[in-house]
């Protein structure tokens, strides 16, 4: 029963950290009909510059986070212009945008890798101590994670229905002409989308940054992971991208438990298929 | 006194494909004029280039007094000129008073909001019941009422319409050429896109002919009232 516990709460802080991360993939889905695979980059380099203000230059984790928050947005905005943009209208730019985000990916990991080296790096923990959820302990750090997912899900969810520019992403995602007709910039709401989205995946990085180590290549699993979530929920609404976040993290924990960390990868790609081969549209996805 | 709406010689398209060739029109103050013709000869073409969605290859178009040739679609819809598209789903997924609320986006027009969204819902009462409503799931003329309704949030001070009766019965055509001579009424000048002549007749001063993606004639209905000779005019040169 305790296993099975601090199994449950080790799926939790894992469900978080996926929802942060699959909920940045589909705003930017659901507003330009993109699939970002730069993302876990993104959130790579938001925990190093997190790591070189934090860390290098002495000025503190809250400073760390913040810097790392902000840069992950900005590079976001810079690879929509340059590597999203210049496609817009052309008739395989699903397939066209696949490469050029997968080649920003390559070239953040190999910038990373060229900036910060390959030692491994990590950053101090928000608070230290530990927390005891229902008699399973997990670190006050993963406790934070957990407490803010929902929070900044909750957040994002409320900008996307109440605010004036969370909406005109969801009309620019929904029709582009006729948002453009009621004087929407759909460029600047696909810049917002993007640089939402990147500030999400580099507090999600600056936050794992504490738990996991940071290297290069760091992005890369949260990524994956992002994706199976993301296929399993359906792309497009964000309350069931995160359930679906959450879903899989139990899953996962519990497949660790049940059948090791070596096969649980395997064990959630065929769950994957088996969900695309009876439900195209994910479990919780309604229309595609 | 200048024109309204001036467009002289434009020409464009979509990519290597030319669809409009040399066009000139024009639009005076208090003015309402309609353009008609068979489809896909341009029409709704225009009304994307005129708002910016397309970029012309030759020509200019001036809105009162303004160079907005090169404009992008958000500064032409800031600047007043605002098109009501063809009645599909605009924002299947978002709620009709979320749309039209959300349609009051440019800087000039939200302030207005409140009273627009007033007038609006006076003009289109059936839009009020359906308010909570998922966009995709109304009829076809509450679909065009919601398009026009969102072309009035934005605070238009030129409105073009794009076949507002498209697939409408005659008893939602004459329920909306009523709102239609509301909005006029209130000194918005039109621009109105139709196939239906007898429509157009009721609600413009003067038509122009399109087609093959030219200006073939300039009927003013001070010169040429009789419907008759419009409809001749008409299926003369269509068949011609």
């Amino acid at each position: 029963m305790e296993t099975l516990l601090a199994t449950l709460v080790s799926g939790l802080v894992l469900g978080s950290l996926y929802a942060l991360m699959a909920s940045g993939l589909s705003v930017v889905w659901t507003t330009l009909g993109v699939f970002n695979f730069a993302h876990g980059a993104l959130m790579m380099i938001g925990a190093f510059i997190a790591w070189t203000i934090s860390e290098a230059l002495g000025l503190g984790l809250i400073a760390g986070i913040a810097g790392g928050t902000a840069a992950a947005a900005v590079i976001g905005i810079v690879i929509e212009r340059f590597l999203v943009r210049p496609f817009y209208g052309s008739r395989a730019m699903l397939l066209i945008t696949v490469m050029t985000t997968l080649a920003a990916m390559i070239i953040l990991e190999k910038g990373a890798l060229m900036i910060w080296g390959a030692r491994l790096k990590q950053l101090p923990r928000l608070v230290e101590g530990e927390v005891s959820i229902l008699g399973a302990t997990i670190s006050a750090h993963e406790a934070i994670l957990v407490a803010l997912a929902p929070l900044l899900l909750i957040a994002i969810w409320q900008f996307t229905v109440r605010s004036a520019t969370g909406r005109s992403l969801r009309a620019v995602g929904q029709n582009q002409e006729s948002a453009a007709l009621i004087g929407i910039d759909v460029p600047v709401a696909f810049a917002i989308a993007f640089g939402l989205s990147a500030a999400l995946a580099g507090l999600t990085g600056t936050l794992l940054g504490s738990i996991r180590f940071i290297t290069p290549t760091m992005g890369v699993e949260p990524l994956v992971k992002a994706m199976i979530v993301v296929i399993f929920g359906g792309l497009g609404s964000l309350g069931a991208t995160a359930g679906a976040a959450y879903v899989i993290g139990f899953i996962e924990a519990l497949l660790i438990l049940w059948i090791g960390l070596y096969w649980t990868p395997f064990a959630l790609f065929l769950l994957m298929i088996v969900v695309l081969v009876f439900r195209p549209n994910g479990i919780f996805g309604g229309r595609g | 006194m200048d024109p309204i709406l001036e467009i002289s010689g434009v020409s464009a398209g979509y990519g290597p494909i030319t669809v409009i060739r040399d066009m000139s029109l024009h639009l005076d103050a208090g003015e309402r004029i309609g353009l008609f013709g068979p489809n896909g000869h341009g029409k709704t073409t225009l009304l994307k280039t005129v708002s910016g969605l397309i970029r012309p290859s030759a020509g200019t178009i001036s809105f009162n007094g303004t160079d907005i040739t090169t404009l992008r679609p958000p500064e032409i819809v800031n600047a007043g000129l605002v098109q009501s598209p063809q009645g599909n789903v605009l924002f299947g997924d978002m709620r009709v008073l979320e749309i039209l609320e959300l349609a009051a986006f440019t800087r000039r027009a939200r302030p207005h909001r409140a009273d627009n969204l007033r007038t609006v819902l006076d003009l289109f009462p059936r839009l009020g019941e359906r308010s909570g409503q998922l966009a995709r799931t109304l009829s076809g003329g509450e679909r065009q009422m919601l398009s026009i309704g969102c072309a009035l949030m934005c605070a238009p001070t030129l409105l073009m319409l794009d076949e507002p009766t498209l697939g409408l019965s005659p008893r939602l055509k004459e329920e909306l050429s009523a709102a239609i001579g509301r909005i006029s009424q209130t000194g918005v000048p039109l621009v109105i896109v139709e196939q239906d002549i007898e429509f157009l007749m009721a609600l413009t001063d003067r038509l122009y002919l399109i087609e093959h993606g030219e200006v073939v004639r300039e009927i003013d209905r001070a010169s040429t009232p009789d419907h008759d000779e419009v409809m001749q005019l008409y299926f003369g040169e269509a068949m011609g």
